[in-house]
């Protein structure tokens, strides 16, 4: 018998409790899960926003609530052209509406000659006509969603447009959405001369991240996002996500580390006398804390195992809804199963500490005598 | 007894419980020697309990010393290490945990000792052996009977070789048969391993299966008898 099978042992001849344990403590861990990936996912969706027009980075308004709440002027574009280390500057528009099934139809106005320098991958027609103000770019996954073809009109807010090409970019947003004239966009959303952002190409051997920062020194009000992790300046949306996320892992802790340490309490007072013959038959305070503490950690590791495949399933059952399904791509990211399992681990050691206190504490006779 | 080296003694013990109400030993000295099987009686509530838990290192005397083996149980030190490779104990209650297999009972000592698992297993087996357990290292407690139950126990208490056993009423909850079974067992396991066991009893006819006899009362050593077959003398 290992130390280990006497430990499993303990665990097995309270099944119901242990099971329940497991439970509780799993549906915090699928919590701190699914949160996770649904954090991750919009991070990437919003990493997804940095790719458009193959720019090194983009420049919107700083301290905007949403990225799509940024306004910027349109002849912001030319200013920034101006500044050193630029080579080019697209200013875009953004506007979600609904259309067709799709509550966040991601619709983005470009200049021609700027689409026209970087398209997206075409799969289908050509980039509309220089000066056209009835066509738009559809997207594949909208495309397919509308059942649209080239040449078939769509409407977006009850402007029709003609779909001059299909495109395809891999990115969930871009490939639900479609590129429509700046101009049209900007009818279309009512927000004539503005743009949402700009996005900046640097000159050859210029570090993006310095042309950054000098921007945002010359241009107070404008904050430029180099990475997914400088969203937070432009997006508050993503903050309030990490601050939920953190907010949940803590209450999964507590809460967790609550239902841990009653099962630990109860177990270890059952045990009171057995505790009391492992004293005397010499196992040393230690080995007894070792015990209880992996008793504990197994318990949590298991709760973490199986609240991160209901944090998955959760995910899974939540992309059945078209309106998610839409904006989120799962991101499976490592660090957040491996936040499910630190979080398990401080459940396991913050529940089992008294208890294991307690028992440590007691003399072999006290547990002996103990009834 | 005067050639023996001594394996406990105990000078002027003195313990009491309930903030001095309870007054359980009061100044006890005792000697035995190396390889001899005392036997300690006297009435309900005399302290010959509480003797043998301050010896086993299960609770510690409120003044004196008890000196095991050269271990100094009174300080207080590496006391986990002294129960688990120096003394083997044997209660009136087997004290099993319903759980575990037989086996699995006498291994739990040896998680304190340098043993693989299946070093474990395999001395297991030879305890359970010793006491007459053969084939029986799979039940559990509750599949045995009282005197099965015993055997265990006493397996237990020597699975990691310890030179001292004690025994608290090991036969006092058994049967007439099964209690002389359990006697001839302690005695066998005296001679085979040099075994010093310390007995607490309150039954005369197993107290003189003893080499020598100590009686308590009131917490003190009335008197000590050595036992030999068909005479008993008086000290």
């Amino acid at each position: 018998m290992s130390f280990l099978s006497l430990i499993l042992k303990n665990l097995v001849r309270q099944r119901v409790r242990t099971a329940l344990t497991v439970l509780g403590i799993s549906i915090g861990i699928t919590t701190v899960v699914a949160l996770g990936v649904v954090t991750d996912s919009l991070k990437a969706t919003s990493g997804e926003i940095l790719q458009l027009g193959d720019a090194d980075f983009m420049v919107a308004q700083e301290g905007a609530a949403d990225l799509s709440f940024s306004i910027l002027p349109q002849d912001s574009v030319s200013a920034l052209l101006e500044q050193p280390g630029v080579e080019s500057a697209e200013g875009m528009l953004f506007h979600v509406a609904r259309v067709g099934s799709n509550p966040y139809f991601f619709l983005i106005g470009r200049e021609h000659s700027g689409l026209a320098a970087r398209p997206p991958h075409l799969i289908a027609g050509k980039v509309w006509q220089a000066g056209a103000t009835d066509e738009i770019l559809l997207g594949k996954r909208a495309a397919d969603d509308l059942a649209a073809g080239v040449g078939d009109t769509i409407s977006i807010e009850d402007r029709p447009l003609t779909v001059s090409g299909i495109y395809q970019t891999g990115r969930l947003l871009e490939d639900g959405g479609a590129y429509a004239p700046l101009g049209v966009v900007q009818e279309i959303a009512g927000r004539s001369g503005v743009v949402t952002a700009v996005f900046v190409s640097v000159s050859e051997g210029a570090d993006p991240a310095e042309v950054g920062q000098s921007i945002e020194e010359q241009f107070p009000g404008l904050a430029s996002i180099v990475e997914v992790g400088d969203y937070s300046e432009v997006d508050q949306g993503i903050q309030f996500l990490d601050a939920a996320n953190l907010a949940i892992s803590v209450l999964a802790v507590g809460i967790g580390a609550i239902g841990v340490m009653n099962t630990m309490i109860m177990s270890v007072f059952e045990r009171t006398r057995e505790i009391g013959i492992f004293r005397a038959v010499g196992w040393s305070g230690r080995r007894i804390l070792r015990m209880i503490i992996t008793e504990s950690l197994i318990l949590c590791v298991v709760a973490a195992f199986v609240g991160s495949a209901l944090g998955i399933l959760a995910i899974r059952a939540i992309l059945l809804i078209d309106v998610i399904r839409n904006v989120l791509e799962p991101q499976y990211g490592a660090e957040v199963f491996v936040r499910a399992l630190v979080v398990a681990v401080v459940v396991a050691l913050a529940g089992a500490a008294y208890p294991a206190f307690r028992a440590v504490r007691l003399t072999p006779m006290e547990a002996l005598r103990y009834e | 007894m005067s050639e023996r080296r001594h394996a406990i003694q105990v000078r002027g013990l003195v313990k009491s419980f309930e903030r001095g109400r309870i007054n359980a030993l009061n100044g006890v000295d005792l000697d035995v020697g190396e390889g001899e099987f005392v036997a300690i009686v006297g009435p309900s509530g005399c302290g010959k309990s509480t003797l043998l838990h301050l010896i086993a290192a299960l609770d510690r005397p409120d003044e004196g010393t008890i000196d095991v083996f050269g271990h100094e149980l009174q300080t207080g030190r590496r006391l986990d290490h002294y129960r688990a490779r120096d003394v083997g104990l044997v209660f009136q209650l087997d004290n099993l945990i319903p759980s575990l297999s037989a086996s699995e009972n006498v291994q739990v000592p040896m998680f304190e000792a340098p043993y693989s698992g299946h070093e474990r297993t395999r001395r297991a087996d030879e305890r359970l052996a010793q006491v007459g357990l053969t084939g029986k290292g799979r039940s559990r407690p509750p599949q045995l009977s009282g005197g099965e139950r015993q055997r265990v126990a006493i397996a237990r208490a020597l699975a990691n070789d310890p030179p001292l056993l004690l025994a608290d009423e090991p036969t006092g909850r058994l049967d007439s048969a099964s209690g002389l079974r359990i006697l001839d067992l302690l005695e066998d396991l005296r001679n085979q391993r040099q075994l010093t066991i310390v007995l607490v009893t309150h039954e005369q006819a197993v107290a003189e299966r003893a080499d020598r006899i100590v009686e308590m009362l009131d917490g003190r050593v009335r008197q000590r008898t050595e036992v030999s077959p068909g005479s008993t003398t008086v000290a």
